[in-house]
């Protein structure tokens, strides 16, 4: 007769895939940003932008306008990229500073997923979140103005679609620029000044800088312009702006994922040594 | 090597600073303790053990797997670093679920995990309140809740006890000796040697990114015979008893840190505690108690890092 010591084998649990997996990262994160600071964003932007968008659409069908105009105008303004900007700073500034300066980050990666499926998990929280604020009032407005009878509903649609259009762009644009900004600090205090530092002074520094040359092309590193351009071919308008739309979302869309891959490079060596 | 982990000129370079210099040893089966002072380099092979950095050079495997990488294999080690490293906004509970779920259970199934490795770790009572709230103790709790929580065959514990009170020490040790009878494979860090001493005889040290010394604790005693061993007596008269010890080959020095007590530095304590019954027998002293002042890992650890300076 041996004795020998007991050798511990792990019982078979039958495992969700990895896209449960991540949606359970997504969830928490969605859950993290519901605090008061993204959530006043994000209802200051669905409050302006839906009474905006609805109130053109009812003088427009009083006067017998272009709906499509009523509905693209709030996208038009200065202030829907600056509401856009805000909700992204609120919520995505801590999405990846937060993990860092807690170092819970660890804790993610120490699970069976890769990097990439946390940057991806936490990208499209923020993404979601965005995403929410850029078509959810462009999409209540219409469907609030079809109720009413002030517009079709194939209007209505067509106006929800470019809604949903433009929405998308800016998520993924915006997407790029907190991640890449979060990941570069602990503080996500510091990531959401950084957010509204780089495109404010970058959005500035272009208007200048394309008004002194007289270089269209260098609006293509103008948000608002771009947002604009996009805007205006999103609603089927024609556009009065020397950009290509399609450019336009093409240099966003671009940016957001080369910033997105940023983000990932620099998760990817972030090395921490100690307190 | 066939260790439950096995590091072979493991080395890892933060820039110009060395985490890891050549690091080699084999930890096998049970609880292992790694034992170094603060800065040693434990922390980076946990890091390492973790998948959460690769190393420059080096050969690390766990569980007969590179260390570098993710994969299923994942899935049988718990890690529980030092660092807070903790959601502060979540509760106890919503915590160790959601790295449950991220492991890949169901739900329901990591909802019940979450609720026994919480009570394993004298969490349930708090399990619903925030992190944030939690004290040093119970975050370090809360941690080994999430380590344990999906049963890993091998658990890496970077510095457990560090904040714990007493009371939860002890009940900590007993679990990692609990987890360790289940055949379990553990292998716990502290730069506090007292802690890993009472949890078990196998130690791997660590100092300057290397491994000083590895395996039974009297054996590395015994690699440390050449250097003297400090005894300590309280004798009744010190004084005579220091004279017939003076004649002792073996004795290198004597001292008389208090009244009643005398400092023995002797290079063969096994032959000083065979004589010395004969000794106070035949001098009419009494010895009234006898204490080795370095049979401790802080000793052994000091004398192995004085002897590679």
């Amino acid at each position: 007769m041996s004795i020998s010591a007991p050798r511990y084998v792990q019982a078979p649990v039958a495992r969700v895939g990895r896209s449960s997996r991540l949606w359970s990262i997504v969830q928490r994160e969605l859950r993290r940003r519901s605090t008061w600071g993204p959530l006043l964003a994000m209802v200051l932007t669905w409050f302006i932008i839906t009474l905006w968008a609805v109130v053109a659409v009812f003088f427009t069908s009083l006067t017998g306008g272009s709906v499509r105009n009523a509905f693209e105008s709030p996208y038009e303004s200065v202030i829907w990229n600056l509401l856009i900007l805000i909700v992204a700073a609120t919520a995505g500034a801590g999405s990846l500073a937060d993990d860092i300066g807690s170092r819970s980050i660890t804790l993610y990666l120490s699970r069976p997923i890769h990097l990439t499926d946390y940057l991806l998990a936490k990208a499209s929280a923020v993404g979601v979140w965005i995403l929410i604020a850029a078509v959810g009032p462009g999409c209540v407005a219409a469907f609030v103005s079809a109720v009413l009878g002030w517009v079709s509903p194939t209007d209505a649609l067509a106006a929800a679609g470019g809604c949903l259009a433009l929405g998308i762009v800016t998520a993924v644009f915006f997407t790029g620029i907190c991640l890449v900004l979060s990941s570069v600090t602990r503080r996500s205090l510091y990531a959401g000044v950084a957010i509204f530092g780089v495109v404010l002074s970058a959005t500035a520094a272009v208007s200048v800088i394309s008004g002194i040359t007289q270089n269209a092309n260098l609006l293509y590193a103008d948000l608002t312009s771009n947002t604009q351009s996009i805007a205006e071919a999103a609603f089927g308008l024609p556009s009065p702006y020397p950009t290509d739309p399609a450019v336009s979302a093409a240099v966003m869309l671009l940016t957001g994922a080369v910033l997105i891959t940023l983000a990932w490079w620099r998760l990817s060596r972030i090395e921490v040594v100690g307190e | 090597m066939t260790g439950v982990v096995d590091a072979e000129a493991v080395t890892k370079r933060y820039g110009e600073v060395l985490g890891l210099n050549g690091f080699s040893a084999t930890f096998s089966e049970g609880i292992t303790g790694l034992v170094g002072p603060n800065g040693a380099g434990k922390s980076t092979l946990y890091r390492l053990l973790a998948g959460q950095l690769k190393a420059d050079a080096g050969r690390l495997t766990l569980l007969g797997y590179p260390a570098w990488g993710q994969g299923e294999f994942r899935r049988r080690v718990g890690y529980c670093p030092e660092s807070p490293a903790l959601f502060d906004w979540m509760t106890g509970s919503d915590f160790v679920t959601t790295l449950l779920r991220v492991d890949g259970f169901s739900r329901s199934e990591a909802a019940d995990r979450a609720a026994r490795a919480l009570a394993e770790v004298d969490l349930t009572a708090d399990a619903r309140r925030r992190l944030g709230v939690y004290s040093k103790g119970m975050r370090q709790r809360v941690k080994i809740a999430q380590c344990i929580a999906h049963d890993p065959e091998l658990i890496l514990l970077d510095e457990p006890l560090n904040g714990v009170d007493p009371v939860g020490r002890a009940a900590l040790s007993t679990l990692m000796r609990r987890l360790s009878a289940t055949g379990r494979h553990l292998i716990v860090s502290s730069h506090v040697l007292y802690e890993v001493e009472r949890l078990t005889d196998q130690i791997v040290m660590i100092a300057n990114g290397q491994a000083i010394a590895q395996g039974d604790l009297h054996r590395i005693r015994d690699l440390i015979d050449s250097r003297p061993h400090v005894i300590d007596l309280e004798s009744s008269d010190p004084r005579a008893l220091a004279r017939a010890l003076g004649g002792w080959d073996h004795v290198v020095s004597l001292e008389f840190p208090a009244p009643g007590h005398l400092r023995v530095l002797t290079r063969s304590p096994d032959a000083f505690y065979g004589d010395l019954p004969a000794l106070v027998l035949q001098e009419g002293v009494t010895v009234t108690a006898v204490r080795s002042a370095d049979d401790n890992l802080d000793a052994v650890f000091r004398y192995l890092s004085e002897g590679r300076r």
